[in-house]
């Protein structure tokens, strides 16, 4: 059965499937206050022409409330145990490639030749939720990363609100919890079977993670998957709907991109980098103090142009791969591929060049919990 | 009348003196040397460093390194990216032992978007921080009530903000921040949400003590001559207050028919 569209998500009001026109896109852009109505302007065709524009803008908005600065992060895959059948995804349970979890003090080299690449901030990755990789093994690698990093993100399966409250507790400053997509018609069909096939659990997840006290959550679409101006205007209103309930936490927004042709899956909806450029455009134009991501999926010189134009944070010198950082022989397929290989130097030159600061320490731990101090 | 001496014109903050009325943030800079040059260029004495970016070991990004090579200049560690007292307060002693600085600007945000700080939890932590003998500088909203609060648990400034942070409205605030002043017994230091340097001097002209500037200065064409800008400006903003401005024009000019005709003559 399909499931439903809770109201306070449905984009529908504001894509009425009236084309918007020159004028829409003006008014859009000379809006005070812009919601879902001026995104979707935004992201119509007529705003192509705008896209100079629009980059400006976005510019001059994320050095406003950002300055000139990026920050820097590490993913660090911990398991690629899955018993979901997505069927985009290089880790689905039907993928023959060889599984695999770190075990913890694998998991410490890891996040030892992270540290000594320089980050303070890591987003631990797993799977669904399995006897390999569960909850206690994900708690016990959070405290594993807390005892190194300043910051611990993850980026794992939807939990209850007491188990992030136990992860906020070990150390735990950020979930990540993608929707993928928000048409529940296209999420039924991807989601081919196993647990991520509860629309409705993992649309509640980011709320059960700030109920629980964590202090970001981040938020995003697979682009590629369905309409992506209905995933974007829904993707504003469910960052609208957390931040009105949940006033003490941040949100981030990521916008991860299935290339046209990616492994054994073709994208449904292909967006192209053009259009890429203006949904991260347009949704820093709508909100203007909310950090946006951009991972390595994309190649170096779109991740150069689009550094400070809107995106204000990003990955660098990123595996995809369970052990990929060479604490441990990597053995699998990565998660997805990785377009930029340059190395954390690499890019913090390039960001450099370019007039931008890489941040990589951006949170202290010492704010959490004065007994878990020892950072040296 | 005042004399208009460098040396009869400093402010006392916590029991140090400073001639500076230009406080400087450290965010936001592209590179540390643009932000060392802009923070020489605006001739601060206090400049604040958020302890969220400052380093444990020596790193690329340490924001209080190049800092403590400045002579002249006394740090002050803030507290920005706490969401409540308890995490301000970690943060606060934890920055005091780092930098050695008495110093601290209390700088409590719940939402980490709008960044607004938090009236109740910034009380609470500015009346223990004062009482565990720091400087307590609370960035506050612009509440006179708030200031008399903070005012009696023993902070040694109110720094109110002229208008949300980074939003580059100016003194957006200004009814408020004349009541506070009106009635402030301590210094009373604008901070956020300016954009131009004639918003700096406006400040002290309306009798501000001093003003603290980041994004207007990290965010613009050319960070080091803005810095430089507004250190003018603050400067002429300063000696306009003390000359005093001259009085608005209107509600002197009389009109052709009198209002007061009707008074009686013999009475006076």
């Amino acid at each position: 059965m399909t499931p439903q569209m809770p109201a306070w998500l449905d984009p529908s009001p504001w894509l009425d499937g009236r084309a918007s026109t020159h004028a829409d896109v003006e008014r859009a852009l000379r809006c005070d206050e812009p919601g879902p109505r001026e995104l979707a302007a935004l992201l119509s065709p007529a705003a192509h022409p705008f896209i100079e524009v629009m980059a400006q803008r976005a510019r001059a908005l994320t050095q406003r409330h950002f300055g000139r600065t990026i920050s820097l992060y590490a993913p660090l895959y911990l398991a690629n145990h899955c018993t979901s059948g997505c069927a985009y995804c290089g880790f689905a349970s039907d993928r023959t490639q060889p599984r695999r979890r770190l075990e913890p003090p694998e998991a410490e080299k890891e996040l030892a030749m992270l540290k000594e690449m320089g980050f303070e901030e890591v987003l631990l990755l797993t799977g669904e939720r399995t006897s390999h990789a569960g909850f206690d093994y994900l708690l016990e690698c959070v405290s594993l990363a807390a005892q190194r990093f300043h910051a611990v993100g993850i980026e794992a399966f939807p939990m209850t609100i007491r188990e992030y409250g136990l992860l906020a507790e070990a150390g735990c400053s950020g979930v990540t919890v993608y929707q993928e997509t928000y048409d529940p018609r296209q999420y039924d069909r991807l989601h081919r079977w196993g647990p991520k096939k509860d629309y409705l659990g993992r649309l509640e997840a980011p709320a059960r993670a700030m109920e629980a006290g964590m202090r970001t959550v981040g938020l995003g679409v697979l682009l590629g998957l369905s309409d992506p101006s209905f995933d974007a205007v829904c993707l504003m209103r469910h960052a609208g709907h957390l931040q009105r309930i949940h006033w003490k936490s941040g949100i981030t927004l990521s916008f991860p991109r299935l290339r046209p042709q990616e492994g054994n899956f073709t994208a449904l909806f292909p967006v192209d980098e053009a259009w890429l450029a203006r949904l991260v455009f347009a949704f820093r134009i709508v909100l203007p103090d909310v950090p946006l991501l951009l991972s390595t999926r994309e190649r170096p010189e779109f991740r150069d142009g689009m550094a400070g134009l809107g995106i204000s944070k990003m990955s660098a010198g990123s595996r995809t791969t369970v052990g990929g950082y060479g604490g441990a022989e990597p053995t699998t397929e990565g998660q997805f591929q990785v377009s930029d290989k340059r190395s954390v130097p690499e890019i913090c030159a390039m960001l450099r060049n370019r007039g931008l600061e890489p941040v990589f320490k951006n949170w202290d731990s010492a704010f959490r919990d004065a007994s878990v101090r020892g950072h040296d | 009348m005042e004399r208009q001496g460098k040396a009869q014109d400093e402010w006392i903050v916590g029991g140090h003196r400073f001639s500076s009325r230009l406080l400087m943030g450290t965010g936001k800079f592209q590179d540390a040397e643009t932000m060392v040059g802009a923070v020489l260029a605006s001739g601060t004495q206090i400049v604040t460093v958020a302890l969220r970016r400052v380093g444990r070991i020596p790193q690329e990004d340490d924001m209080l390194g190049p800092l403590q090579q400045l002579k002249g200049i006394t740090l002050m560690p803030n507290t920005s990216g706490a969401r409540n007292a308890s995490e301000a307060i970690r943060a606060a002693r934890l920055g005091r032992e780092l930098s050695g600085s008495p110093f601290v600007k209390v700088e409590i945000h719940p939402n980490p978007h709008h960044l607004m700080p938090d009236p109740i939890e910034t009380f609470e932590a500015a009346r223990i921080l004062a009482a565990e003998g720091f400087v307590v500088m609370p960035y506050m909203p612009a509440d006179p009530v708030l200031a008399k609060r903070l005012e009696d648990v023993g902070c040694a400034s109110l720094m109110p903000l002229g208008s949300a942070i980074g939003s580059g409205h100016g003194l957006a605030t200004a009814e408020m921040l004349r009541l506070i002043l009106r009635h402030a017994r301590i210094p009373v230091i604008v901070d956020a949400g300016l954009r131009s340097p004639s918003e700096a001097a406006a400040a002290l002209e309306m009798g501000c003590d001093a003003v603290l500037v980041n994004s207007a200065v990290a965010a613009s064409g050319d960070p080091i001559a803005m810095a430089a800008a507004f250190a003018q400006a603050v400067g002429a903003g300063r000696v306009a207050h003390r000359a005093g401005l001259m009085p608005r024009g209107g509600g002197t000019a009389l009109a052709t028919s009198p209002l007061t005709a009707f008074l009686s003559v013999e009475d006076a």
